[in-house]
């Protein structure tokens, strides 16, 4: 007879949020929600926590739902692509919840800045003035969006904090490395840890976001906990998962998908419609959770963020930055 | 073993065992599965095209088996469904095409897959199936003669080398079963050849 002992992430059926107030369709039905989903959250064991400084957070009203959809909680929370827990999307919910531990998490800033330092994720959050929600459009490479309802802080606020000397031109990011908690580094499926960068400039464009929580929430684990970068005009594979480290560099760091394929991912990674991937077209993406027969939507140049960042990109071949 | 070979020279279990696992999406819908209800057409597309490659794999190793077991009852009894293998493995390519034009929402796609090597791949690999499909019927080995139908059957080989590298590509990193699904039959097409030369020698 097999007898099972709960384990510590387990949680009971009755600390589970209903389904329905995930199910949001506009941004009155946000707001209300950000509210039960904090009294749902206080419901969970601290030790599965990420970072949960500044709940509940206020909805930053310039980038509000309005005329976009909100993919479903189950779907931005059970379809991941984050190989450092397995190759199949349905991977990293089961594998980054069996005992990864993403509290307390420590971030450094470092390199070519006067305030270097380690902070707790908390500490942090407290530090760039706490936390806002935002509702971003998201592409994957892959030609899949949604549309996430994030929490979380403008990455321009830690650039601040870290005060950049002014020979620092590009931040590097680097993951976590714990190849015991996760599958996909102890088979090197990739590089790990996994790395990524932004043009100073870019970091400090008031679009990139880190995301400490998702529809009100602290981050679950598989979409990166607790700390995690969001460029809504880039390709998904930027957004690096659960941060460690950035480094203000002088030269352009090479991100993980750069080196691992070359010729398929840039440095840049913005979407773009007219430059397609070498194996298929990024002309159009389906949206998840739209069912079976639930077809594609044109994608958008920048994904629909051309106004705000089209001016750092002026000048440059996209067709050869891509 | 003369069971087991009994059954296997049943054309209705072969069928049931070639058609129940394309079903096999069925389930994951029902039960709800949040990843593959995200884009459950996705997973479809991707499932038919693996059984066609396992069923095209399937098939090529029908010959090698038989060659090297001359006397083994089962080898024997598969390659009696030769053709019916064979063609499944074009029906599920052909749904899998189908699906394809489906998920990117009609033909026009196909004017962009030619400009890459990943989708000319899997359109060659099932034009050549779709070519042997035709011509498996009894009329057309009798209209192309047993030696250029065999000469033109040969296409199989490359119908298989095609559908492995567009499998290998349709990953973002390199999907292992690749290898367990075309390496076996690359083992016993080697040891084939080998056995072949051999007798040819004595």
């Amino acid at each position: 007879m097999l007898i099972r002992s709960k384990k510590d992430w387990e949680l009971p059926e009755s600390a589970v949020t209903p389904e329905q107030i995930y199910r949001l369709r506009n941004r009155r039905d946000f707001l209300k929600t950000v509210g039960i989903g904090l009294a749902g959250a206080a419901l969970l064991p601290r030790s599965l926590l990420a970072a949960t400084a500044g709940f509940p957070s206020k909805p930053n009203p310039a980038y509000p739902a309005a005329g976009l959809k909100i993919t479903p909680y189950e779907y931005i929370t059970g379809y991941n692509n984050f190989y450092e827990f397995g190759l199949d999307k349905s991977d990293p919910k089961p594998n980054a919840n069996r005992g990864w531990k993403t509290d307390p998490w420590t971030v450094e800033i470092a390199g070519l800045v006067n305030q270097p330092g380690k902070y707790d994720v908390n500490d942090l959050v407290g530090k760039v003035g706490g936390i806002e929600g935002r509702v971003y459009r998201h592409r994957c490479v892959e030609a899949w969006s949604m549309v996430v309802p994030w929490d979380g802080f403008p990455l321009a606020k830690l650039v601040a904090l870290a005060d950049p000397k002014p020979d620092a031109k590009y931040l590097k990011f680097t993951s976590f490395l714990d190849p015991k908690s996760a599958p996909g580094q102890r088979d090197a499926n990739l590089d790990y840890p996994y790395v990524e960068g932004l043009r100073l400039d870019e970091a400090m464009n008031e679009l990139a976001f880190i995301a400490t929580g998702i529809y009100g929430r602290p981050i679950p684990n598989q979409n990166g906990a607790p700390l995690r970068l969001v460029t809504p005009w880039k390709y998904g594979f930027k957004g690096i998962k659960s941060i460690v480290r950035i480094e203000f560099t002088k030269s352009v760091p090479r991100n993980t998908w750069n080196i691992m394929a070359p010729q398929e991912y840039g440095f840049y990674a913005n979407v773009n419609p007219n430059v397609d991937h070498p194996r298929w077209s990024q002309a159009s993406e389906r949206i998840i959770g739209a069912g079976l027969l639930g077809g594609r939507q044109p994608t958008l140049m920048f994904n629909g963020y051309e106004k705000q960042v089209a001016s750092l990109y002026q000048g440059l071949n996209l067709e050869r930055n891509y | 073993m003369a069971f087991l070979e009994k059954l296997l020279r049943s054309k209705a279990l072969v069928t049931a065992a070639i058609v129940l696992p394309g079903l096999w999406p069925a389930w994951p819908l029902l039960r709800q599965d949040p990843s593959v209800l995200a884009d459950p057409l996705k997973y479809v597309l991707h499932h038919l095209g693996f059984m066609a490659c396992v069923l095209l794999v399937v098939v090529l190793a029908f010959t090698p088996l038989r060659v090297l077991f001359p006397k083994w009852g089962i080898a024997l009894a598969l390659n009696r469904h030769r053709r019916l293998v064979g063609v499944s493995a074009f029906v599920y390519a052909a749904l899998h095409f189908a699906t394809h034009l489906l998920y990117e929402g009609g033909f026009h796609v196909l004017a962009s897959d030619v400009t890459k090597p990943f989708l000319i791949s899997g359109l060659l690999a099932f034009s050549i199936l779709l070519v042997l499909a035709v011509t498996s019927l009894h009329a057309a080995v009798r209209w192309l003669g047993g030696r250029r139908w065999k000469n033109l059957h040969r296409f199989v080989y490359l119908a298989a080398a095609l559908a492995a590298y567009h499998q290998i590509y349709a990953q973002k990193v390199f999907p292992i079963q690749v290898v367990w699904l075309f390496g076996p039959l690359l083992a016993l097409e080697a040891a084939r050849v080998v056995r072949q030369r051999i007798v040819k020698r004595t």
